[in-house]
């Protein structure tokens, strides 16, 4: 099947290894071909764009450049870099006088933007281009019902013309797996994460408002898809515990775990111990 | 309890007048010119900006305020204001904006500006540096994790070098050097 360029940013890597081998394990068994793209730059975060706008285009456009020598669209599992590379792109594409100075620019590393390459998040590439029945039927243990919180993050909702993306889609997906989707009054509120540097205590408070939601609607599970979102969810409900004095017992999973897990694939492969918060009880949930 | 009739102290002004002379005009049209700011005129001040913020209620100046002050040309304030740099980024008031406003997106080209001029919080500055000297934001601590999941040891495919030489000589650069 197809061929993707995957653009990995630095914290799938370093904090979540358990997602990015979920992410290559469902996707081989689907046969897309993932290739990790060479020599690219970290996307600089909403951090970044805050305070260097110009040079948070830049590395972002030079990252798309050199998908677009590969011919392959462009797929990341962080809404991060998911949300930067695709606003840079959305803004290449509109505005010829930006893309022309920033075009200037990458011409001194023999780079061209050239926009052929579009960025795309794995669960938009599992949704749109192996699609729910493909997936249906490779379903060798689904789940019993259990019911599942999403968050999704904002920057892969929002902006919705510069995403392109809704909520249906990772709905859909969890529900594929035989999980309940599990509605929540917070579904759309912010994780925290972007604010963590600049005041940690409102941080937490997001974080903690959003467990508390969703525990309250009956979650026995939650799944995120971005790498800063399970920071916020996943490893800072352990520290609830003295800031708040209250214990979630929320586990966090990455949508390809519980996909991977669904689709016959046993918890060392899908990294299932690496999650901080145990989620080893879904072990539990498979309907046989 | 007060008593019918009774008279109430009430202050001198209910609000303070501008005071025009201090106003910058130019200031709507540096946003305006600055990416996605185009809109920026067509607000009518509805507040619907502010009720789909998370966080609008411990927020001194709300999102509409900063809005209708920078079109009123009230920069110092809104450049100095502590609510640009708590702005979630969560794209909830841009996306609500009946008037195609880019909220989240002019308070973004507003902490451009008030990084320019120097008024950006210690620990955002520290994240530059981060990328200046190490090229990336998070660094792989266990690598064991990555080697019991068969993923090669370091972040794949990054290329460190490119990271500091492009923002090298951006303002990420000239910030981290301390200049500006």
């Amino acid at each position: 099947m197809s061929t993707y360029s995957v653009y990995i940013g630095c914290s799938v890597p370093a904090n979540y290894p358990n997602y990015e081998a979920s992410m290559y394990k469902v996707a081989e068994l689907f046969g897309l071909t993932l290739e990790y793209l060479e020599d690219v730059a970290c996307c600089g975060s909403p951090n970044l764009r805050a305070m260097d706008y110009w040079g948070w285009t830049l590395v972002n456009a030079r990252t798309l450049a050199i998908a677009d020598s590969t011919e392959h669209d462009i797929v990341t599992p962080c809404n991060g870099c998911f949300g930067s590379l695709k606003d840079v792109y959305h803004l290449l594409k509109s505005d010829t006088d930006y893309r022309n100075r920033i075009n200037a620019e990458l011409e001194r590393e023999g780079l061209e933007f050239r926009g052929t390459s579009k960025p795309r998040h794995f669960i938009e590439v599992l949704y749109t281009d192996v699609g729910l029945e493909s997936i249906r039927k490779k379903i060798t243990k689904p789940f019993d019902g259990i019911g599942i919180a999403i968050h999704y993050g904002c920057h892969l909702l929002r902006p919705g013309d510069v995403t392109e993306i809704t909520p249906e889609i990772l709905s859909e997906l969890v529900r594929v797996t035989g999980a309940d989707v599990v509605e929540y009054a917070l579904w759309k509120q912010c994780c925290g994460a972007t604010v963590l540097p600049v005041d940690e205590a409102l941080a937490i408070r997001l974080a903690r408002d959003k467990l508390k939601s969703m525990k309250d609607a009956g979650a026995a599970f939650a799944t995120v898809v971005c790498p800063a979102c399970c920071n916020q969810l996943d490893l800072q409900q352990l520290g609830l515990r003295e800031s708040y004095g209250e214990q979630f017992d929320l586990p966090i999973l990455f949508y390809p775990q519980i996909l991977g897990l669904a689709l016959g694939l046993d918890e060392d492969e899908v990294g299932l111990g690496m999650n901080r918060v145990p989620a080893k009880p879904i072990l539990q949930h498979f309907s046989k | 309890m007060t008593e019918i009739g009774e008279k109430k102290e009430l202050p001198d002004v209910f609000i303070d007048p501008i005071d025009m002379s201090e106003l910058d005009r130019g200031f709507r049209k540096e946003i305006q010119s600055m990416p996605n700011g185009e809109e920026l005129s067509a607000c009518f001040a509805c507040s619907t900006c502010t009720s789909a913020c998370p966080i609008a209620n411990i927020w001194e100046i709300k999102p509409h305020q900063l809005i209708r002050m920078i079109i009123l040309g009230i920069r110092e304030k809104v450049l100095s204001s502590k609510e640009i740099w708590l702005c979630l980024t969560c794209f909830e008031c841009q996306e609500r904006c009946p008037q195609g406003v880019r909220v989240t997106d002019i308070f973004f080209d507003c902490k451009n500006l008030a990084t320019e001029e120097g008024m950006i919080p210690a620990s955002i500055v520290a994240l530059g540096k981060e990328l200046i000297e190490k090229g990336q934001l998070y660094t792989v601590t266990a690598d064991w994790e990555r080697e019991d999941l068969d993923l090669e040891p370091d972040v794949p495919g990054l290329s460190t070098d490119a990271v500091k030489r492009v923002l090298g000589s951006t303002r990420t650069g000239r910030l981290v050097k301390g200049g500006r």
